[in-house]
């Protein structure tokens, strides 16, 4: 059970004034990279966060295609009914692993494919209205929705097939064409994501650089580098998560106003998962944190930085668990919206954290976003 | 008293800015870039998190500051009009252009509608108008906002820079062409600085014409050099343009760094000895030359260096390690570096020098 936004934010305050940040005429320890910690927390992220993630995902999407599959064979409102539980969960298992946003994801536009987000001017929207109405074949077929636009073959293209106008049509013969297409996506999804875990397996690949950083290594010349893009996981994500999840529906409150919001840019809204999707990303980022040791990479007397990180997460979490239903009932809602105003706050602070307070005390410079030149 | 702004009003100005940095620059005096002894100016982050500007001895000694807004990223100093501009760090929303003599209030430029600042920018040869590299991100194509410095940089008009994700743009020594480094990146800002297109990137070095926009000569870069992305440029002894560039290819591969190129001639890459390549991390930061000395000055902060090069020879005459080497620039003699933990040529100071310096003078 969560603690209520008052109590939890007041703990949330009292974190904050924690010595965890390296101060100017401090007597911490030199703040220089662990070096030698370093390829044991690349390992355990790629094993125990990263490969895991990857073949959990291709279990939901292989999960999907099968009961996408089966409700075209049986159309009712019970498949129909697996078939939205089976997208929900493939959208839980992808908001874990999403943060993983380079390698293989940036190939072959892999994960704009799988996810095209946000689409501010409804390109998607229009392009998978027009598939529908126009009944093209083309968008059925794996092969040729492949070299179809991004928008219109991964999860948010999937999402209206199944909950968005006239998607009842699923329950019966009617929804035929719609539920073909459902298929191709839930088939190029899963493709994806086998891609996804067999770039990450591969012996000799993305793992073995992560691995072993050094001269001669594709990705990281040394430890330093590698410490940088795996900081980067953690601070990319949860400014993706601040700046591309929560500020497009709500942007909190203002001098006592609050955003009226806007529930149709939320991720996921037509389905629910907006929420849910959110404690997922949140919950993948302190999972990797905790899988791959990411306070062995702290000094002694700086290993408080890692609790702190840790206790903003659980609150991070916690709160986004507890918002549930349509998102704009939330935005509506008091009691929901000061939740919503909490994670606000709460996940600027989870920002900072991670990227002064963290990056600073294992030893990159003024921390991690400050430090990427441009 | 406030400051005057160009494109927005002050009411929306302060929201974006917040009343209390306004408040800041009622006191003119606090921030007086005429004297005599301020030779560089440079962006900073202040231990608090908070971001600045600092004018700088040629010593390296702070002599003041200003609080920005939000993070700065390039800056720009015009001697025929006495002003100095920053950009606001991509994908930015501002820049700020202040006086020399402190006679005017600093002016705050928003971007305008669809474009955003890619953090870089230089003055025309009479100091009137100023170029600002920006992001017509719904046609993913570069552009140069062009503002005008007699109507507190109204923005008159623009024109493209022929190329995608442009970063760093400066004038030719005649005044009459815009060299322009497009990195090549393709970024949105509802993705914030997310690189969207590393295994197409497109980039290219242009030059265009500042009386008409015209394209005058544009150098895209060879299929195996798709993912030298051109970011940093500054004029050389003899008028030619030094380019800078960043690496997103293997990190094993040792791809050419520097370059430059003259108007109607071909690209040149330096060929470095692999040490250097190795050393800067293929990443070069920042670029500058020192006219008088012939000097070419590069700084990598993923690499820890400041290396200086003979602009005649393209020989490595010196390599210094400098950890979180930030930005570079002309000094009396060689170079000015500055680094993210504080230090700018010999002083230590309690700020995190940005990217960039900017001499106050044309050397």
């Amino acid at each position: 059970m969560s603690p209520m936004p008052s109590l939890a934010f007041g703990l949330a305050l009292t974190a904050l004034s924690l010595p965890a940040m390296a101060q100017e005429g401090s007597a911490l320890s030199p703040r220089v990279v662990n070096e030698a910690a370093v390829p044991a927390v690349m390992a355990k992220a790629v094993d125990d966060f990263i490969i895991p993630g990857y073949r959990n995902l291709s279990d939901k999407t292989a999960a999907l295609a099968k009961t996408s599959t089966a409700l075209c064979k049986t159309p009712s409102t019970a498949s129909r009914e697996n078939a939205q539980a089976a997208f929900s969960e493939l959208v839980q298992a992808w908001s874990t692993v999403e943060i993983i946003r380079l390698g293989p994801a940036l190939e072959q536009n892999r994960f704009e494919r799988f996810l095209f987000y946000p689409d501010r001017k409804s390109t998607g929207l229009k392009q998978v209205q027009a598939i529908l109405a126009k009944k093209d074949e083309t968008a059925t077929d794996v092969a040729s929705l492949k070299g179809k636009s991004v928008a219109a073959q991964g999860l948010g293209a999937l999402e209206y097939v199944l909950y968005g106008n006239g998607s009842e049509v699923l329950s019966n013969k009617e929804g035929e064409f719609r539920c073909r297409y459902g298929v191709a996506i839930a088939q190029n999804l899963d493709t994806i994501a086998n891609e996804f875990l067999a770039e990450w397996q591969k012996p000799d690949g993305i793992q073995a650089a992560w691995k072993k950083p050094g001269p001669g290594n594709p990705e990281f010349r040394d430890s330093k580098e590698a410490a940088t893009e795996l900081l980067g996981i953690f601070v990319h994500g949860v400014e993706m998560v601040k700046d591309q999840r929560l500020k497009p529906f709500y942007a909190g409150t203002v001098d006592g106003t609050p955003d009226k919001g806007h529930p149709k840019s939320a991720i996921y809204w037509r389905s629910q998962n907006t929420m849910p999707s959110i404690a997922a990303n949140f919950a993948g980022l302190k999972t990797l944190f905790k899988v791959a040791d990411m306070d062995s990479l702290l000094p002694e007397d700086s290993r408080s930085v890692a609790g702190s990180a840790n206790f903003v997460f659980n609150s991070v979490i916690g709160i986004s668990q507890t918002i549930d239903g349509p998102i704009a009932n939330a935005i509506a809602d008091d009691k929901s919206r000061a939740k919503l105003d909490f994670l606000t706050l709460n996940t600027a602070d989870l920002l900072d954290r991670l990227n002064r307070d963290f990056g600073g005390a294992i030893g990159l410079g003024a921390g991690f976003s400050f430090a990427d030149g441009d | 008293m406030g400051a005057t702004t160009g494109l927005i009003d002050r009411r929306s100005f302060i929201t974006m800015a917040g009343a209390a940095w306004v408040a800041t620059l009622g006191a003119r005096s606090t921030f007086a870039l005429e004297r005599t002894d301020a030779v560089f100016a440079s962006a900073f982050m202040a231990p608090d998190g908070s971001f600045g500007l600092a004018t700088l001895t040629e010593a390296g000694e702070i002599i003041e500051r200003t609080a920005l807004p939000a993070r700065a990223h390039g800056m720009a100093y015009s001697a025929a009009s006495e002003r100095t501009v920053a950009f606001a760090r991509r994908p930015g929303t501002y820049a700020m252009i202040l006086s020399a003599d402190g006679s005017a209030e600093p002016i705050v430029i928003a971007a305008a509608e669809g474009r955003h600042f890619y953090g870089h920018g230089c003055f025309s040869a009479d100091g009137r108008l100023l170029y600002a590299t920006e992001n017509d991100f719904a046609g993913n194509r570069g552009m140069i906002g062009i503002y005008d410095g007699t109507r507190s940089f109204a923005r008159i008009g623009e024109f493209p820079t022929y190329g995608i994700g442009p970063h760093d743009m400066t004038l030719s020594a005649d005044g009459r062409m815009l060299a322009i480094a497009n990195g090549g990146i393709e970024t949105h800002p509802d993705f914030g600085r997310t690189k969207l297109n590393l295994d197409h990137m497109e980039p290219s070095l242009t030059l265009v014409d500042t009386a008409t926009g015209a394209l005058i000569q544009k150098h895209t870069l060879p299929a195996d050099l798709s993912r030298l992305s051109t970011r940093h440029v500054d004029i050389g002894p003899k008028g030619e343009i030094w380019f800078a560039c960043q690496y997103e290819g293997a990190r094993d591969d040792l791809p050419p760094l520097v370059g430059h190129f003259s108007h109607g001639e071909d690209l040149a890459f330096v060929s470095l000895p692999e040490s250097t390549t190795a050393a800067l991390a293929n990443y070069v930061g920042a670029i500058a030359v020192n006219r008088n000395d012939g000097l070419i000055g590069l700084t990598s902060p993923k690499g820890g260096i400041a290396v200086t090069l003979d602009a005649g020879t393209g020989a490595v005459l010196k390599q210094e390690r400098v950890i979180d080497a930030a930005g570079v620039a002309a000094a009396d003699h060689g170079f000015a570096v500055s680094s993210y933990d504080g230090r700018f040529k010999d002083h230590q100071n309690p700020v995190a020098w940005d990217q960039h310096i900017v001499r106050l003078a044309r050397s």
